[in-house]
C-alpha cells in the first residue's frame, strides 16, 4: 500500500469488512427472533382457536349444529382477550366480522377465502391468521388473529451493544493502523471483540427462541385452565386427553403438583420446555414441549463464523495488499497444491473431530428430533462404567504385543541381516500377513483355532495335548487375539529393523569390533543405541494402532466371550451402534483420544533424547 | 609393540573374481611407521582391513609379532584402527567415545577416567570431552578417532586414510600431531592414504600399491629419487615425474633417444629400440629454443607463487617443468629446454627401471 488509492480501495475493502461482519450476527439475531416470535404467533393463534371451539356453546335451534352460538362465542372471545396474565393481543372473527374490538376491521373476503381453502395458519400482513373450525371441527367458520410482538429480546439485548461498539472500535483502530503502516497493528483484539459478539448474538438467539416458548407455554397453561374449567370435572387422565387438542405439538400428561412457571426439565434422553397446569386441588397437567431453543445450534454456530469473517477478511485484505505480485503467486500457487490435502483433511479428520466433541458434550441418538447439551454427563456416565474400565484393561493388555513383537521381529531382522542371500524372499514372505486384510486374516485363525478340528488343536492333539477352546474360554481368547496380532504385526516391523540396520554405516561395527567387542557388546552398546529413531517409530505407531484396535477384535471375537476382549474401540462402537449412546461414545473417543495423546507424548520426550545421527 | 608381517596375502572378494590383494607380502618393523600408497582401487584399504581382521584373507598368513594372527577375530589382535570417516559412535559423547575400546573389558573405573583424560589431554580433547560426536568440527573428530585408538595402548596401528577429509590447516596440525604421537608412543602404525605428500612426510618407509602388488617398497627418499618402476615414478611428486616414451639409438657418438621433438643425449651404452625416459619437473630448464635437447610449445602456464608449473608439448607428448619465481614464457610460445643427464631416469617399454 504506497499510493493513495491503494490506500483508499484497501480502507474501503476493509471497511465494508469490518461493518458486514458486524452486521451479519446481528441480522441473523434479529431474524431469528423475529422467527421465533412468528412461530409462537402462529401457535397461540391455534391454540386460542382450539380454546374457542372447546368452550363455546353450540347454537340454538338446530339440534347438534354445527355453528357456535355467536353470543356464546362473543363472550368467550372477549374473556379470552381478558384472561390475566394473557399476553398476545388477539382478535376473534366469526366469518368475517370481528368480535373483540366491534370497531376493528372485518376480514378481507380474499384472507377468509385462503383460510376456508387451506385450513391452516397464514400470515395476513403482519399478524397470523388460525382457522376457527366449527363444533365439528369441519370448516372454517371464522378466524383468530394474533399479532406478534417485537422481539422481547432484540438483536443488540445484552452484551451485544458494547460487543459491536467494541468490533467498531478495535476493528477501525486495527484498519486506520493497517492503512498508515503503522509498526505495531493488533487484529488480536478485534478478532476477539468479534467472537464475543458472536457469542452475544447467538445468546439472543437462544434467549429469544426460549423467551417464544415460555410465553407460549404461559399463555396455553392459561387457556387449557381456563377450559378445563367450563367443562364438566372429569378425571385427570380423561381431562388430559380431552384437553390435548388445544395443545397440538406439545403433550399432556397428568403431574404432581409443582411450581406453575415454565421451566427445563430432563426427560429421558431429551430435554423438554415444560410448564403445570392446575385443573383444581391436587388435580395437576403437566404440559410439555420441545424447547425453541434448541434447534438454534446451527445458527449459533453461523453468527459466530459470519463474525470471524471480519478480522480475517481484513488480515487477508492487509496481506493482498501489501505482499508483491510475486509472493501473492506464489502463495496462491501454494495454496492451490495444499487445497487438495486441505479439503480431504477438513472433511475426513477435521470434520469429525469437530462433531466428536459436539457428540460428546450432546445427549444425541439418530433418529430422535434434538441432541440436548448435556455438558460433561457422557463423560461421567462412561467413566462411571465398569465395562470401561475392563476395556481399557484388556487394551493395555493388547497393546503390551506391541513390545513383544518389537523383540521378537529385531532378533529376526538380526539374523536376516546377516544372511543377505536369504533376504529377498523371506522380506516378501514377511510383508504377506501384514498387507493382508485383517478381516481375512482374522477369518484364517478362527478356522486354525476351531476347537473341533482346527488346525493349532491337531496340533496340540499329536502332541498329546488336551484341545484348547481358544475364542470361546474367557481365559484364553485374549491371548489368542494376542498371538494373531503378533503375527500380523512381526513382518512390518521385522522390515522396519531391516532398514534401520541397513541405514547403520558398517564404520561404526567394524570400529567396535577392532575395539574388541563381542557380539553382544557390539549390538547393546552400538547397533541398538543406532537403531533408537525405528526403535521409536515402531514403538509409537504401534502402540498408537494397537490401542485402536477394532477390526481384529470384531471379526474374531466379537469382543467376547464374557468381554474378555473389549477394547476400547469396540466399546465405543457398542456403545454408539448397539445402545444408541451414541454421545457417551463420543465421549469414550475423546478420552482416548486423550489418552493416546498423553501416552505418544510421553513415549516421544522418554525416546527422542538423543536421536540424531553423528 | 610388535612387528606385522604380511606373506603372499591375496584377496579375493567374489571367488573367481580379480583379485584385491595378489600375493602381498610385507614386513613393518617394530615401532615403524609404514605408509601405503597407492590410488583408489589398489587395494590399500583391503590389505588394512585385513591386518585389523575385517576381512579374511584368501590365503596367506598374518602375523602380528610372533603370532599368527590369521584366523583370530579383531578383538584379539590388539591393533586399534582409525576409520576415513571417523566413526565415533553419534550417541556418545567424546568422553564416552574415547573410553568405549577400555569399557568393554574390566578395566578398572578410575583408570578409564585417568586414561582418558591423558590422552585427551595430549591430543587437546580436554574442551571437548563433554560434546557430542555432531557438535564437533572433521578434525576434532578425527582427534577422537585418534584418541580412542590410542587409548587402549594397542601394539599396532592402522589408520586409514585419517586426513582425507580434513582441510589445509587441520590436515597440517594433524599430520604433525600424528609424526608426535608415532615418536611419543613408539608404536607400530600402518598408514594408508592416496596422498604422496602425507606418504612423504609421515612415512619412514612407503609401500606403493597397484593392483593388489607392491610395486616398491623403500624409504622416502629412495622411492622419490630412484623409483622401481614408471608407474611409482608417475605416481609419486606433484605433479609426478615426466615418463616420455622414445626410442633410443645407439651410434658412435653415443646414445641418444628421440621422444617427441626432443633428442636427449643419454648416458647409457649399448642400447637400441623402445625405451621410456624419466625426468622430475623440477629438473626440466626452460631455455633459447636452440640451446637445449630440442623445441617445446607451452601450453599453460600455472603459478604457484614461489613457483611455476609450465605445461609443454613435446612434439605430442606432455612435459611438465617447475621452475623457480615467474617465468616470462606465455602460451603458444615456442621454446627449448634442456635436461641434466644425471637427472634422468630410465624404464624399458614394460616400465621396469632400468640400471
Amino acid at each position: 500500500m504506497k499510493t493513495p488509492q491503494e490506500k483508499l480501495r484497501f480502507a474501503l475493502v476493509a471497511g465494508l469488512l469490518l461493518l458486514g461482519s458486524a452486521a451479519a450476527p446481528l441480522a441473523i439475531a434479529a431474524w431469528t427472533s423475529a422467527r421465533a416470535e412468528r412461530a409462537y404467533a402462529e401457535r397461540i393463534a391455534t391454540t386460542a382457536a382450539e380454546y374457542l371451539a372447546t368452550v363455546t356453546s353450540p347454537a340454538r335451534g338446530g339440534g347438534g349444529s354445527a355453528d357456535y352460538d355467536l353470543a356464546s362465542l362473543l363472550v368467550r372471545a372477549r374473556a379470552l382477550s381478558a384472561l390475566p396474565g394473557w399476553s398476545p393481543a388477539v382478535e376473534v372473527y366469526h366469518g368475517t366480522a370481528p368480535f373483540i374490538a366491534a370497531t376493528a376491521p372485518p376480514l378481507t373476503p380474499d384472507a377468509f377465502a385462503d383460510l376456508q381453502r387451506d385450513g391452516a395458519v397464514r400470515w395476513d400482513g403482519a399478524t397470523a391468521l388460525a382457522p376457527l373450525r366449527d363444533r365439528n371441527d369441519g370448516d372454517v367458520v371464522g378466524a383468530v388473529r394474533i399479532a406478534p410482538r417485537r422481539a422481547s429480546r432484540g438483536a443488540l439485548a445484552g452484551l451485544a451493544l458494547p460487543a459491536l461498539l467494541a468490533v467498531l472500535w478495535l476493528g477501525g483502530w486495527a484498519i486506520s493502523g493497517l492503512v498508515r503502516a503503522r509498526a505495531r497493528v493488533r487484529l488480536a483484539p478485534y478478532a476477539v471483540a468479534t467472537v464475543v459478539l458472536g457469542i452475544a448474538a447467538a445468546a439472543n438467539v437462544r434467549g429469544a427462541a426460549a423467551d417464544a416458548t415460555d410465553r407460549w407455554l404461559a399463555d396455553a397453561q392459561l387457556v387449557v385452565e381456563d377450559a378445563a374449567t367450563r367443562g364438566p370435572a372429569q378425571p385427570v387422565d380423561v381431562a388430559a386427553r380431552t384437553l390435548q387438542r388445544l395443545v397440538r405439538g406439545a403433550e399432556l400428561v397428568p403431574a404432581d403438583s409443582a411450581d406453575a412457571a415454565p421451566r427445563r426439565e430432563h426427560l429421558g434422553r431429551r430435554i423438554r420446555a415444560t410448564s403445570m397446569v392446575r385443573l383444581g386441588p391436587n388435580r395437576w397437567l403437566e404440559l410439555r414441549t420441545d424447547p425453541g431453543e434448541e434447534g438454534t445450534t446451527a445458527w449459533v454456530a453461523l453468527a459466530v463464523a459470519l463474525a470471524l469473517c471480519g478480522p480475517a477478511g481484513v488480515s487477508l485484505a492487509a496481506w493482498i495488499a501489501r505482499a508483491d505480485a510475486r509472493r501473492r503467486r506464489e502463495t496462491l500457487t501454494a495454496w492451490g497444491f495444499l487445497a487438495p490435502a486441505t479439503v480431504h483433511l477438513a472433511i475426513f479428520s477435521l470434520a469429525p473431530a469437530v462433531f466428536l466433541v459436539y457428540l460428546a458434550l450432546h445427549r444425541w441418538t439418530p433418529g430422535e428430533s434434538g441432541a440436548p447439551f448435556v455438558g460433561l454427563d457422557n463423560f461421567q456416565s462412561v467413566l462411571g462404567d465398569p465395562l470401561t474400565w475392563q476395556a481399557l484393561g484388556n487394551t493395555l493388555v493388547y497393546v503390551l504385543h506391541v513390545p513383544v513383537a518389537m523383540a521378537v521381529a529385531l532378533v529376526i531382522a538380526l539374523a536376516l541381516h546377516r544372511h543377505r542371500s536369504a533376504l529377498r524372499v523371506v522380506r516378501a514372505l514377511l510383508l504377506l500377513p501384514y498387507a493382508a486384510s485383517t478381516v481375512a486374516v482374522a477369518l484364517a485363525w478362527r478356522g486354525l483355532f476351531r476347537t473341533d478340528g482346527g488346525f493349532i488343536n491337531a496340533t496340540l492333539a499329536h502332541l498329546g495335548v488336551a484341545p484348547v477352546d481358544w475364542l470361546g474360554d474367557p481365559r484364553n481368547a485374549l491371548l489368542a487375539v494376542l498371538i494373531v496380532a503378533v503375527w500380523m504385526q512381526i513382518g512390518y516391523q521385522v522390515t522396519l529393523f531391516l532398514v534401520g540396520l541397513d541405514a547403520i554405516p558398517a564404520a561404526y561395527g567394524d570400529a567396535a569390533r577392532v575395539d574388541g567387542a563381542n557380539g553382544w557388546q557390539r549390538f547393546w552398546r552400538v547397533t541398538f543405541p543406532l537403531l533408537r529413531p525405528v526403535t521409536i517409530f515402531a514403538g509409537v505407531t504401534g502402540v498408537v494402532l494397537a490401542a485402536q484396535v477394532f477390526t481384529l477384535i470384531y471379526v474374531l471375537t466379537g469382543g467376547g466371550p464374557a468381554r474378555a476382549t473389549e477394547m476400547i474401540a469396540t466399546r465405543i462402537y457398542q456403545t454408539a451402534w448397539g445402545d444408541g449412546r451414541f454421545g457417551e461414545a463420543g465421549a469414550l473417543a475423546l478420552l482416548l483420544w486423550v489418552f493416546l495423546f498423553a501416552a505418544t507424548w510421553t513415549e516421544l520426550r522418554l525416546l527422542l533424547r538423543r536421536e540424531r545421527h553423528a | 609393540m610388535a612387528s606385522v608381517s604380511l606373506r603372499h596375502v591375496t584377496k579375493l572378494f567374489d571367488a573367481g573374481g580379480r583379485p584385491v590383494l595378489h600375493d602381498l607380502s610385507l614386513d613393518v618393523g617394530d615401532g615403524e611407521l609404514l605408509v601405503l600408497l597407492g590410488p583408489s582401487g589398489s587395494g590399500k584399504t583391503t590389505a588394512l582391513r585385513c591386518i585389523a581382521g575385517l576381512e579374511p584373507p584368501t590365503s596367506g598368513e598374518i602375523h602380528i609379532g610372533e603370532r599368527d594372527v590369521t584366523q583370530l577375530p579383531p578383538a584379539d589382535r590388539d591393533v586399534a584402527m582409525v576409520f576415513q570417516p571417523a566413526a565415533l559412535y553419534p550417541h556418545l559423547r567424546v568422553r564416552e567415545n574415547i573410553a568405549f575400546p577400555l569399557t568393554l573389558g574390566r578395566t578398572p573405573r578410575a583408570q578409564i577416567t585417568r586414561k582418558v583424560i591423558d590422552i585427551a589431554d595430549r591430543l587437546g580433547l580436554t574442551a571437548e570431552l563433554d560434546r557430542r560426536p555432531t557438535q564437533l568440527s572433521e578434525g576434532q573428530r578425527q582427534r577422537v578417532a585418534l584418541a580412542r585408538a590410542a587409548v587402549r595402548e594397542p601394539r599396532v596401528f592402522l589408520l586409514d586414510e585419517p586426513l582425507a577429509h580434513l582441510d589445509g590447516t587441520a590436515r597440517l596440525e594433524l599430520r604433525a600431531e600424528l609424526s608426535r604421537l608415532h615418536q611419543a608412543l613408539g608404536a607400530t602404525m600402518i598408514y594408508v592414504t592416496h596422498d604422496e605428500v602425507e606418504a612423504m612426510t609421515l612415512g619412514q618407509r612407503i609401500a606403493v600399491l597397484q593392483d593388489g602388488h607392491v610395486r616398491q617398497l623403500g624409504t622416502p627418499v629412495e622411492v622419490y629419487e630412484r623409483p622401481a618402476d614408471a608407474f611409482v615414478a608417475r605416481f609419486v611428486g606433484a605433479p609426478g615425474m615426466n615418463v616420455l616414451a622414445g626410442v633410443a639409438t645407439h651410434k658412435r657418438r653415443g646414445t641418444h633417444v628421440e621422444c617427441g621433438s626432443l633428442t636427449i643425449p643419454v648416458p647409457l651404452r649399448e642400447y637400441d629400440g623402445e625405451i621410456q625416459v624419466g625426468v622430475r619437473p623440477e629438473h626440466v630448464l626452460l631455455c633459447g629454443i636452440d640451446d637445449g635437447v630440442g623445441a617445446v610449445e607451452v601450453r599453460m602456464v600455472e603459478s604457484h607463487g614461489a613457483e611455476t608449473l609450465v605445461h609443454l608439448d613435446a612434439g605430442g607428448l606432455p612435459l611438465a617443468a617447475r621452475v623457480p619465481g615467474f617465468p616470462h614464457v606465455a602460451p603458444g610460445e615456442k621454446i627449448g629446454v634442456a635436461i641434466e643427464a644425471e637427472r634422468l631416469h630410465f624404464f624399458d617399454a614394460a616400465g621396469v627401471r632400468l640400471a
